[in-house]
């Protein structure tokens, strides 16, 4: 839907800092680099802001956001298939221990391994479906990829998360 | 079920979109009409539908304060002047300093803090002897540094100098608040107070 007007800069970082933190989180599992990209999102906003038309301006965001974020591992040198986090490794494919006490806690780290675990192009279809919750054609406006391409890497990238994750009883 | 698929991906593909609400209905019917027809595709149905509600359920992190235009930087302002921060995190809280009057002020005020706890002098180890062992009040951790320093050394000053207990036993580290309190009030301040002799 397009928007009438363009939001400040202030009111991006209020309504979709929590959102863009999140994203970078879970594409990353690092709290450091969610953070980093917060900022240079927030930077490239307010530097875009008077160059923005009315449109989509979710789209415009997440275009930003995704470009911020690939630029940043770029700038870092490594692939965007980041490697676990130390302590963060449960096991993922194997049988849950009996005592599953802990299985709910346990359950989003189990996830959020398993996530970074994904190629990048499904793990960010994955995340801007179900993380950030934009709509498939959304996503396709934000990776610049046909819908058709987003609904398939969205299941495949399900599918993956499937093999690799074990599920209490 | 064999035969031949006119589609060009494998109709389970549609899973994930019927789950989303993101087919067409006759796309839709397709998905019906397989999990219907098929017990293998219902298992990876079930699947997919794990998966999704266990994307959905992660908890929504909270986004640090200080990343938001009114945040502020709080206890890694002295981390930051400690150097104890990552090169990124360095980085960050001046990018933030700059841009935010609140925190450069803080950040001023904490180094002068810091600068001054620094230059006390340091305590006579060979005068420990004398000090009696804590008996009227619990045992403290000496919480100089940080944010709270100074107003933390100017209340206590108070409390001891307008008279707190009138028979004051200092426990080491009551005596390292004395002391950082009174020799940031008073230059002159010697380094410890007159012993007191709390033996019955």
């Amino acid at each position: 839907m397009a928007d009438e007007f363009a939001p400040s800069w202030e009111d991006v970082a209020h309504r979709y800092g929590r959102k863009i933190y999140n994203f970078a989180y879970r594409l990353t599992g690092n709290p450091d680099d969610a953070a980093d990209l917060v900022q240079e999102v927030l930077l490239r906003v307010r530097k875009g802001l008077s160059g923005y038309r009315p449109g989509s301006f979710e789209g415009w965001l997440w275009r930003i956001t995704r470009n911020a974020f690939l630029d940043g591992v770029r700038r870092q040198g490594r692939r965007p298939e980041s490697a676990l986090p130390e302590g963060d490794h449960h096991d993922l494919g194997s049988s849950p221990s009996p005592d599953e006490v802990l299985a709910s806690v346990r359950l989003s780290d189990d996830v959020q391994a398993a996530l970074l675990k994904l190629p990048y192009a499904f793990r960010e279809a994955v995340v801007l479906c179900d993380v950030v919750g934009l709509s498939y054609e959304e996503i396709a406006d934000a990776t610049d990829i046909p819908v058709g391409t987003v609904r398939s890497r969205i299941h495949r990238g399900r599918n993956m998360l499937r093999e690799l994750l074990t599920w209490p009883v | 079920m064999a035969g031949v698929n006119p589609l060009s991906y494998r109709r389970e593909e549609l899973f994930s979109a019927f789950l989303d609400g993101e087919l067409t209905e006759k796309e839709a019917d397709l998905v019906v009409e397989l999990l219907e027809a098929d017990r293998e595709a219902n298992d990876e149905f079930r699947g997919i539908q794990q998966v999704r509600r266990a994307l959905r359920l992660l908890p929504e992190l909270e986004i640090p304060g200080w990343l938001l235009p009114d945040g502020h930087l709080g206890d890694r302002l002295s981390a930051y002047l400690d150097g104890e921060l990552s090169t990124a995190e360095q980085r960050r809280v001046s990018d933030h300093v700059v841009a935010c009057a609140d925190c450069r002020g803080e950040l001023h005020d904490l180094d002068r803090a810091r600068t001054a706890i620094r230059s006390l002098p340091n305590v006579d180890t060979g005068q420990l002897d004398r000090v009696p062992a804590p008996t009227a009040f619990p045992r403290r951790r000496v919480a100089v540094a940080g944010s709270i320093g100074i107003a933390a050394a100017a209340a206590l000053f108070f409390v001891l100098a307008l008279g707190g207990d009138p028979q004051p036993a200092f426990s080491l580290d009551d005596l390292g608040s004395h002391h950082i309190a009174r020799a940031s009030a008073e230059p002159g301040f010697a380094v410890f107070p007159p012993v007191v002799d709390s033996s019955p």
